[in-house]
């Protein structure tokens, strides 16, 4: 039965995840156990697997199993199981191909929450066991297919005081309702904790700004953006960013995080904040990552960018290796982010495909 | 040691010292090439201007087109000699500076000379001007009057990276209107340029200061800046780029000076049923092959898509495994240049949505689409045996082949791209081709020549369906009723 199986796996990833650490061995061995299941389990996966002659016979190491690039989540359907089955989908935003969204089926939750829940436990709740937050980013009923919205929802629901809440909605940010719970805690001398995405932040600065608000929150505080800003706000340069958080919410850039994660993913990658950018992107041991050569996929030479390829063991029903569209380079024990893989410019008089999706949509 | 920089430029008049010298990296990371531009101010542009008008006023405008022909087919004899320092150079810095193979910058480049000898340029003359020597003094016409073409006091170039030595084409325009050039060099190119300068003034002593080569941040938006000093000055700006660039320059360049914009293109080949005997379809996919892998599709004239005709004894289907076959052959002899990140990531994008639509067996429309790419991911053919549409491919040896039932099936699916539309490589039969051509030119295309030929434009070809020297000129008419009156004005009595 395939839900035996599934749910066999299910049980060793939780374990596996519950460890405090692993061996190479261990974790290559659950890897290509995952990989060998979804071969047997998800017919496009198969398919797309066998096209680039990597097969469960052949592939014998974690960095062997065939990257399915993040577009393959719009275009196929990567799921062990009927999509319908699921207990959440989680769609991307559709912001590179309009109305084409990405999805990523969940069949339960149990293997994303575990995941998000220890690595947030240690990476921004820091030794705490619950911090008064703020979130700046609407609640799950309002958008039931982020997965960053379940992500905030884990949050506050399990590391949220009781007066922690939500201060964006779909009328807006809730800015006086936000001022007065900042200015609250900046009183209280109790840590506060505000979560959202990197826009989202932007848009507050710029509202607090027009009415010349700061605050100094209290030691302890922290602030979490993530996502970039996707269009959705000025693009504001990284050091500008975080000197402006700092300076408008009186938190040190060492306590400034920024989580990286993706709709394709179940697992979530930390800074130790942003006194230096780009910072370091760090993983649990359930994911790794690797910098690739985009078309042929072999890992570049070491300090050279590369586009980053994860490896993420809690993607147990979907493909286990992703390949991003994002450009990495390799530093201490994790990567710094250095953008998107934009589509090379043509020069001169001749067309390439980005030029010409520009001119077509002129 | 520190690898040897290239000083890219021809500024005649101005000491290396008293220039501003911008710093820039080509090649590949793992063998850059670094080069150094010359960055003028305003008031030393203003200054070179002068000194290239007043010198082809005295030594260009003076000379006898036949004259200026011979000159340039001395300098193209120096490029095609292998023993030539400048062609050695050429050979040498090209392929270092642009990351292309260096036997296909070779291979290219001795093509694409043999376009620029003597007999090649006069009939690139004779092709705009029926009578050449009104480009040397007033001509009658036939119906009274007198005409003559004025080359411009200047005419600026703006030239692009994405070929080597496209430069040529424009610099020996130029040169045969008896235009006083500057040239700004593409940041991606900038080695020709400045050494087809120095050959001239080398074969031409007379010659060297009738010309500059020069180089300017692009998109300075300062009103003062050297470019709209430049532009400003210009009688004549000739531009190659994006649409992007050609927009933001445009707004740069007074209505009063003439501009002339070759932007994006898409070019694409059409192989009819008549080309795919068993003998001669392999072929006919060998030159398509060849069309695509010279400078790697970087050309406006580059194929992105093959339309293939069925009912031939090869089937679309089997010429687009011997396109990936001689593709993957040529990769021996030919080799592509290696990707920047960015780039490769552009190509696996566009063989994963294609691949993408081939796993999606569900959705009837996608059947029938194969990709054949080889492991080493060097170049993709994708098949499809439904109609799609004219699109740009990501280039770097990547091509659709498209089945299609007849060539004029091929019309519509071009149609939306009317305003790109350039070069058709075409193996048909004889009687095709007038239909064809009547098809296509009606459609927008404005260049039709045999597969193989594709990046080699013949001399005197209509780039973008204009002309090449005719555009440059002012006609200047003598009209017959000013002779007629001064018939009456004579000294003596008739």
């Amino acid at each position: 039965m395939q839900d035996d199986s599934m749910n066999t796996l299910v049980s060793e990833l939780l374990a596996f995840i519950a460890r405090p650490a692993i061996s190479d061995d261990a974790f290559n061995a659950l890897a290509l156990k995952l990989f060998a299941h979804q071969f047997e389990h998800n017919r496009p996966f198969q398919k797309f697997c066998q096209g680039r002659g990597k097969t469960p016979r052949v592939v014998k190491h974690w960095q062997d199993i065939p990257a399915v690039p993040i577009n393959a989540f719009k275009d196929l359907t990567l799921s062990c199981v009927p999509p319908e089955t699921c207990a959440r989908t989680f769609m991307t935003s559709g912001t590179t191909r309009g109305d084409v969204k990405g999805r990523h089926f969940h069949p339960t939750m149990a293997v994303y929450d575990t995941s998000m829940l220890r690595n947030f436990a240690q990476h921004v709740m820091q030794g705490d066991a619950k911090l008064r937050m703020g979130i700046l980013f609407p609640d799950e009923v309002l958008m039931p297919n982020s997965s960053l919205a379940h992500y905030l929802a884990l949050a506050i629901g399990h590391f949220g005081t009781p007066d922690s809440a939500y201060y964006l909605d779909d009328k807006g940010l809730r800015t006086d309702a936000l001022c007065e719970a900042l200015q609250n805690a900046q009183d209280s001398g109790e840590p506060f904790a505000m979560l959202g995405a990197s826009y989202s932040l932007v848009h507050l600065m710029d509202a607090l700004q027009a009415r010349g608000q700061s605050f100094r929150l209290p030691a302890g505080s922290r602030l979490l953006d993530t996502g970039g800003f996707k269009g959705q706000s000025r693009e504001v340069p990284m050091d500008a960013f975080y000197d402006q958080l700092s300076a408008t919410f009186g938190v040190s850039r060492d306590q400034c995080l920024n989580m990286y994660g993706m709709t394709e993913l179940s697992t979530q990658f930390y800074d130790a904040g942003n006194r230096q950018v780009p910072s370091v992107k760090r993983g649990p041991h359930w994911i790794r990552s690797r910098l690739v050569d985009p078309l042929t996929g072999q890992d570049v030479p070491a300090g050279e960018r590369g586009i980053l390829a994860h490896t993420d063991l809690a993607n147990f029903n979907s493909a286990v290796t992703i390949l991003t569209e994002d450009v990495g380079q390799a530093q201490d024990d994790g990567f710094v982010l250095l953008g998107r893989a934009q589509g090379a410019q043509a020069k001169g008089c001749s067309m390439a495909v980005d030029n010409f999706l520009k001119a077509a949509q002129a | 040691m520190s690898p040897p920089v290239f000083k890219a430029g021809y500024l005649p008049g101005l000491n290396d010292a008293e220039v501003m010298w911008h710093r820039l990296t080509l090649g590949t990371p793992q063998a850059p090439f670094q080069v150094e531009v010359p960055q003028l101010s305003p008031a030393q542009m203003t200054a070179l201007a002068q000194r290239v008008q007043d010198a082809s006023r005295a030594h260009l405008k003076t000379m006898a087109v036949s004259d200026i022909v011979r000159v340039i087919d001395k300098a193209t004899a120096r490029l095609l000699d292998r023993h030539d320092t400048y062609r050695q150079q050429l050979e040498r810095l090209m392929p270092q500076a642009s990351g292309f193979d260096a036997e296909m910058v070779r291979l290219n480049l001795n093509t694409y000379l043999q376009t620029f000898r003597s007999l090649q340029l006069q009939r690139f003359v004779a092709e705009d001007f029926a009578n050449p020597k009104v480009l040397d003094e007033f001509q009658p016409r036939t119906q009274g009057g007198w005409t003559r073409a004025f080359g411009p006091e200047l005419l600026v170039h703006v030239w692009a990276g994405n070929v080597p030595a496209l430069p040529m084409w424009s610099f020996v325009s130029g040169l045969l209107v008896k235009a006083g050039s500057i040239g700004k060099v593409a940041s991606a190119e900038p080695v020709f340029a400045t050494l087809f300068a120095q050959l001239l003034a080398e074969v031409a002593p007379r010659w060297a200061d009738c010309f500059a080569v020069v180089w300017w941040p692009s998109g300075d938006a300062d009103p003062l800046s050297t470019e709209r000093t430049a532009f400003a000055l210009a009688d004549v700006v000739l531009a190659y780029g994006s649409n992007e660039a050609l927009q933001v320059m445009q707004a740069r360049v007074p209505v009063t000076t003439r501009f002339l914009p070759h932007g994006h293109k898409l070019s694409f080949g059409m192989v009819s049923a008549a080309a795919l005997s068993v003998h001669k379809g392999p072929g006919a996919a060998r030159q398509a092959a060849l069309d695509v892998v010279r400078y790697d599709q970087q050309g406006c004239y580059s194929p992105h898509v093959f339309y293939v005709q069925r009912g031939g004894p090869l089937s679309p289907q089997d010429f687009a495994h011997h396109l990936a076959n001689e593709l993957a052959a040529l990769q021996h002899k030919l080799p592509r240049r290696a990707l920047s990140l960015e780039e490769a990531a552009q190509v696996g994008a566009w063989r994963e949505a294609h691949e993408f639509a081939a796993l999606n067996a569900a959705k009837p429309d996608n059947a029938n689409l194969t990709v054949l790419g080889h492991a080493d991911a060097l170049s993709t053919v994708v098949f499809s045996e439904r109609l799609l549409p004219l699109s740009a491919s990501p280039l770097n040896r990547n091509v659709l082949v498209v089945a299609v039932d007849t060539l004029d099936d091929v019309m519509p699916l071009i149609a939306p791209q009317r305003d790109y539309l350039q070069t058709v490589g075409l193996a048909a039969a004889p009687e095709e081709l007038l239909p064809l051509g009547q098809a296509l030119g009606q459609a927008g295309v404005t260049r039709i020549c045999a597969l193989g030929a594709m990046t080699a434009p013949e001399a005197g070809w209509h780039h973008d369906g204009r002309f090449s020297l005719l555009d440059l000129v002012r006609m200047v008419d003598i009209e017959a009723s000013t002779e007629h009156a001064a018939e009456r004005f004579t000294s003596y009595e008739a």
